[in-house]
């Protein structure tokens, strides 16, 4: 019986390990400051996490399909460029819809690249992230963009609204969260991400369209980053060119933290959000510590690197590899 | 007179004799090269440059050679080794990379090309190898932003008991500890009874001010200034403060930009440091071509950054970026 329950909860710990190392950090970090487990922190971390979360939730299903985004940071950048630009050119109604074809583009170029041409898609979207970035900086002539009557537009609703006392970014996240993860576990398409990052090969012979189903992973990653673009350029009304630079990596960590594997077949829209409050929340938790900011950069990473530990260590049921 | 110094001084004199003896053999016309940082990363910089070439095109004794790094050292790198093979008469450069540029520099002046630095400095250590530096002084600057923080707590009377929180620029940048230290220098000297509270970077990035403050306004109760190291993250921290119904806060920034000007028109924001991307750029220029004509020119040869509030903003124009 010992033994049973035991292995049972083996089991669970295993499935769960990364929300075991997100409760210890806030049980740890609630314990260092009374403010961190307040209703106005917590909002706090959670809306302004919601864009990278927003863009993880695509990245999820590139990553599950055996690719990677690295563009997802300059096209950000591009969408919320395009959208202030747009909404004083415009308006927002018409600015809003155009920006997201124009992301849409951007994404169905990659997936054409990475998924018809079956080019490797780490060089396809570095290259794509510089020459996004490029793009955008024409675009603008390398200009700040800001809308000019701040006060009189009703755009500021997604960034800075509220609804039902919740801010909407957080709604748009959560939203966005439930439809994607739906679709990624109970529909055909969902498990056919799964075998082409699983095995391409097999599920090429068990009739998937594989190109197809990779094209329309970077459409719906191209999709999320026109939401976040949408949130950001809500939120401040006004926007560098660079503002999107080096999300893709903070954006892949919270995927990768979440579990997904690198190399494809695994990981879930679930664990992706919890890889995406764990980054939120450290990097809250170190400012409210109020730790030196040299500091803070190793800090995130000791803990990045911990919690990932902790999950790996869970699935194996020991601390180090068997094999090593 | 120190080794240092006395190389400084040959490594002038020699550009000035090659500067005359140019000025006589071509009839005055002096061809001027500029390797720049980022053009296009910024508005500061895209107007810099707009700004650089109508000066240059004014002045019919000029002929300029424009370049841009991209942000990139190595490439900043080889185009000082192009301007050097081009032979032209003076370089003006906007480091990359205070530290990687140095010996690019230094070749420069050992082909007797005299090196104006623009904008940032580079690291003491190249100091020997540089004709000239033509920028704002940031230590100033961050001082002037103490000053009119201080005087506007005195205005309401809370110069005995205010509290400030900074948000600095990006890590590891000249500009950005130096801002930040004329600041925290001077306010003690000009508000003794103010506390600096805390010190977060925000990069440079207006969304990254905003988590900043966000999370210092949940952290403290009580926040009277906010110093941010550019208008941009000023705003940045505004908008947080506006989103969290927290009034009353005084923001002072620097390098005043468009929405850190029209923020202060509103009357959400009190101050900056008027700092024009037009006037560097003509300030490099003309130091330049003072060296190119022999004229004693500072080492160190700041333009005026002054003080811009809402009570004379009116005598600034807005700014274009």
């Amino acid at each position: 019986m010992a033994t049973l329950s035991k292995q049972k909860i083996g089991s669970v710990l295993a499935k769960q390990g990364i929300l075991i190392a997100f409760a210890v950090f806030i049980v740890a970090f609630t314990l260092a400051n009374n403010k961190f487990l307040t209703v106005d922190n917590v909002f706090s971390v959670v809306r302004s996490s919601a864009i990278l979360g927003v863009m993880a939730l695509g990245v999820t299903f590139v990553v599950i399909s055996g690719n990677l985004d690295l563009s997802v940071g300059s096209m950000m950048s591009f969408s919320t460029i395009v959208v202030l630009d747009l909404h004083d050119k415009i308006g927002p109604f018409l600015a809003i819809p155009a920006m997201f074809a124009m992301t849409l583009c951007l994404g169905a170029f990659i997936g054409i690249l990475v998924g018809y041409l079956r080019l490797n898609s780490l060089i396809v979207t570095l290259g794509m992230l510089s020459a996004i970035h490029g793009l955008t900086l024409t675009y603008s002539g390398g200009q700040n963009m800001d809308i000019a009557d701040k006060e009189g537009t009703w755009f500021s609703v997604f960034g800075q609204g509220t609804a039902l006392g919740i801010p909407v970014p957080i709604l748009i996240f959560a939203l966005l969260a439930a439809v994607l993860g739906l679709m990624l576990s109970r529909t055909p398409f969902g498990r056919k991400v799964y075998a082409v990052g699983g095995n391409g090969t097999a599920a090429t012979f068990s009739g998937i369209r594989r190109a197809r189903t990779v094209f329309m992973c970077y459409i719906l990653s191209a999709f999320c980053v026109a939401t976040a673009g949408l949130i950001q350029a809500s939120r401040s009304l006004g926007s560098q060119n660079t503002v999107g630079q080096g999300l893709e990596l903070e954006v892949l960590a919270a995927v990768i933290l979440g579990g997904a594997s690198l190399m494809g077949g695994s990981g879930t829209i679930f664990k992706t959000v919890i890889g995406v409050l764990i980054l939120g929340f450290i990097q809250n938790g170190l400012l409210l510590l109020g730790l030196q900011f040299y500091v803070q950069y190793v800090v995130t990473w000791v803990i990045i690197i911990l919690a990932v530990w902790l999950d790996i260590a869970a699935k194996r049921g020991r601390l180090w590899s068997p094999i090593a | 007179m120190n080794l240092r110094s006395t190389f400084a001084a040959t490594t002038a004199a020699t550009a000035m004799l090659a500067g005359a003896a140019f000025a006589g053999e071509h009839g005055g016309t002096m061809r001027i090269g500029i390797t720049q940082n980022n053009v296009g990363v910024d508005s500061y910089q895209t107007t810099y440059e707009q700004a650089f070439i109508a000066a240059a095109e004014e002045n019919e004794n000029v002929e300029t050679v424009v370049l841009d790094a991209g942000g990139d050292v190595a490439r900043q790198i080889a185009q000082m080794e192009d301007l050097i093979q081009q032979d032209v008469d003076a370089i003006i450069i906007w480091p990359t990379n205070g530290e990687a540029v140095i010996p690019a520099v230094r070749k420069a002046a050992q082909a007797d090309i005299p090196v104006i630095v623009t904008n940032s400095n580079i690291a003491e250590q190249g100091f020997d190898f540089v004709a000239s530096f033509s920028g704002p002084d940031n230590i100033t600057q961050g001082a002037r932003s103490a000053e009119i923080m201080c005087d506007k707590f005195k205005e309401e009377g809370i110069e005995g008991e205010a509290r400030v929180v900074q948000i600095s620029g990006q890590p590891g940048y000249t500009t950005a500890i130096e801002r930040a230290k004329g600041f925290e220098d001077r306010l003690p000297e000009v508000c003794p009874d103010v506390t600096l509270v805390e010190t977060q970077p925000g990069d440079w990035n207006r969304e990254k001010s905003q988590q900043v403050m966000e999370a210092f306004l949940v952290k403290y109760d009580d926040i009277d200034g906010v110093y941010a190291g550019d208008d941009n993250m000023g705003v940045g921290a505004l908008n947080a403060a506006k989103a969290a119904g927290r009034d009353g806060i005084i923001f002072v920034g620097a390098t005043n930009f468009a929405v850190g000007y029209e923020a202060m028109a509103a009357g959400d924001y009190w101050g900056s440091i008027y700092q024009s991307p037009v006037d560097d750029a003509e300030a490099a220029l003309q130091t330049a071509i003072d060296i190119l004509n022999g004229e004693e020119v500072p080492f160190l040869n700041y333009f005026d950054t002054p003080k811009i509030t809402q009570d004379n903003m009116d005598e600034f124009s807005k700014p274009v970026f």
